[in-house]
């Protein structure tokens, strides 16, 4: 296939993020090929991480006889049923079909300003893919938020969704930022109501899921002011630096945090002695050994060859010392077998 | 079965060059479709006494595509003449060229498509994949570009053979440029000019209708010159352009000119 997994189309990416706005309707304005497909998908993803899935997702049901004659007045129908159900915010999300035809989805939009209405552009067809759908809907969705305070806390911005450990990674920012004795205000977004995205102004710092988010973290640091880490920590040392980066930016001594979380590093290291001198292989995999691997083959003097063991390299990265705990125990179970 | 098609630059005279060939064509004793594939509708006007009929896009969107009948959308106009007219949506909303598409399939459906000749009058540009619809397999095989001797009506026309061209290189093309009808705009020189153009590109003039007074007079008068006043030299002027093209059998794919040799060509034939 020649699509890789973050390219993919615009909309599924800009889904993602909008259906877990837990009090949201999305509306997607196509043919109801893209709300199927797109639902399956999300569908299937979330059963298979063990979480129950049923999306509010509307679809204008464009037919050719909208596409001949404009399809504003079904997207203008579907928005008054969906006002019915009083949502939080309804996301209106366009599709290839309605770009192509030219339909003025601000300016439908525009007609119901009594509504909280964000649109999304995510024609797929003009590019961008998946990456850029979460992009897409972060920065409209940051609409809803309004300036305020700073309230010494943390928002975390783009935790992937639609990733089996998104649960535990955010457990893992928690418990560092904790160390640091900061708390998380708000999950910009996962399994959150519109009201909350209000505090989205109000944080003293943004932690970015991953340095794709780059234009989000910007575009929130001019509208709010809020300064921004690009990424969720990777690695030993990428733990303790992100640590010391947190605390540097919010104006806390990290020294304590930091020697903490050193020890818990050193318990972790101890713990896995016993896969010293191992020789695994990425297998199949032709991406170039993530600089996180490095580390892990000075520390524990690993080496990777094809004809070790194959173990897998997970993407997204494990995030901070539990991912990477986590990580240690599947390729000892893996090499013991 | 004839099929033929007009094209050219918007306003140049396509819907009164159509209907007043068609107009001929049925005083000939053939039996004629015209189709207006143009969202403005009303390519078919001076047939019908005036009357612009309702379009097949209208009936769709009254009664959904799969309720309209052909009684709905085939008008019968001066000498027995069945006229059609695709229409559209809205100026300014959705897809017109989708319209088109969709038109063509629901007279294909009705079996609208028969006849001597079938005279599809197309809309100024082929802005779009729809807009093409009458040039491809199974519809109009010869294409008349119309035009005047002004060279914004020489460039649409020249635009037109770059579509022609690259229909007639698919496996199945048929559709090939018939020639090309002069519209006179009571320019000097121009038929020699028009004539010229349509060498150039690999065609042939086909006819030159020089500009005439009678024209506006009949299209005051809610009808075709050939109706309105079927002895004038106009007239004849149309019935002879109607008769070259049912006698015709040169086809030609045409070689597009650059915009330079265009222009050029154009010049020529205003410096002297």
């Amino acid at each position: 296939m020649n699509s890789s997994r973050n390219e993919g189309c615009t909309l599924t990416g800009a889904l993602s993020v909008t259906t877990a706005i837990t009090d949201g309707i999305t509306i997607i304005h196509g043919p109801d090929g893209c709300a199927h497909h797109n639902s399956s998908l999300l569908h299937a993803l979330q059963v298979d991480s063990d979480r129950l899935f049923a999306p509010d997702i509307l679809s204008t049901s464009l037919s050719e006889t909208e596409v001949i004659f404009g399809g504003e007045k079904a997207l203008e129908e579907t928005i008054r049923q969906a006002a019915v159900c009083e949502p939080g915010v309804l996301c209106v999300l366009t599709s290839c079909v309605s770009a192509a035809i030219g339909d003025d989805v601000q300016a439908v939009c525009r007609d119901f300003s009594h509504l909280p209405i964000v649109v999304v552009p995510t024609e797929g067809f003009l590019g961008g893919g998946f990456s850029q759908g979460v992009e897409h809907a972060l920065i409209a969705l940051s609409d809803l938020g309004e300036t305020g305070e700073q309230n010494g806390r943390v928002t975390l911005i783009g935790e992937k969704n639609l990733e089996y450990e998104v649960e535990a990674n955010y457990l893992e920012i928690s418990r560092l930022l904790s160390l640091l004795g900061i708390s998380i205000d708000l999950r910009f977004v996962r399994n959150i109501p519109a009201a909350a995205v209000r505090n989205l102004g109000s944080a003293s710092l943004n932690i970015l899921r991953d340095p794709s988010l780059i234009r989000v973290g910007n575009a929130l640091e001019s509208h709010f002011g809020t300064p921004f880490v690009p990424a969720f920590p990777v690695g030993l040392e990428g733990t303790r630096v992100f640590l010391e980066t947190v605390g540097r930016i919010l104006g806390i001594d990290s020294k304590w945090a930091v020697s903490a979380e050193q020890k818990n590093q050193n318990r972790l290291i101890e713990s896995f002695h016993n896969i010293r001198g191992m020789v695994l292989s990425s297998g199949t995999n032709t991406h170039p050994i993530p600089s996180l691997f490095e580390e892990l083959q000075q520390i524990f003097d690993l080496s990777f060859d094809s004809r070790g063991k194959t173990v897998p390299i997970p993407d997204p990265l494990p995030v901070g010392t539990s991912g990477l705990s986590r990580l240690l125990h599947r390729w000892r179970r893996i090499c013991r077998e | 079965m004839k099929q033929i098609a007009l094209y050219g630059k918007g306003g140049i005279g396509k819907s009164t060059t159509s209907a007043n060939i068609s107009a001929a064509l049925s005083d000939m004793g053939l039996d004629i479709l015209q189709i207006g594939c143009d969202p403005k509708r009303d390519s078919t006007r001076m047939l019908m006494k005036g009357r612009l009929i309702p379009t097949v896009m209208d009936q769709v969107r009254e009664r959904g595509d799969r309720a309209v009948m052909l009684e709905d959308v085939v008008f019968t106009g001066y000498g027995g003449i069945r006229c059609v007219e695709a229409g559209g949506p809205e100026p300014g909303v959705g897809c017109a060229g989708r319209g088109i598409i969709a038109t063509f399939q629901i007279l294909e459906r009705l079996g609208a498509l028969h006849g001597d000749v079938v005279v599809y009058d197309v809309l100024g540009d082929v802005v779009c994949g729809g807009f093409a619809m009458p040039m491809r397999e199974g519809y109009a095989q010869e294409i008349y570009l119309v035009t005047s001797g002004e060279l914004m009506s020489l460039y649409a026309a020249n635009n037109i053979c770059k579509a022609i061209k690259r229909l007639s290189g698919r496996s199945r093309g048929i559709c090939r440029l018939g020639g090309v009808i002069g519209n006179g705009k009571s320019l000097d020189r121009e038929e020699e000019l028009i004539a010229c153009f349509a060498e150039r590109i690999g065609s042939n003039l086909t006819g030159f209708i020089p500009r005439s007074q009678v024209v506006q007079m009949a299209e005051l008068n809610k009808k075709t010159v050939i109706e309105y006043a079927p002895e004038s030299s106009q007239a004849t002027v149309y019935r002879k352009l109607a008769g070259t093209i049912l006698e015709n059998t040169r086809l030609d794919i045409p070689e597009p000119l650059e915009m330079e040799e265009l222009e050029s060509l154009a010049y020529e034939f205003i410096s002297e």
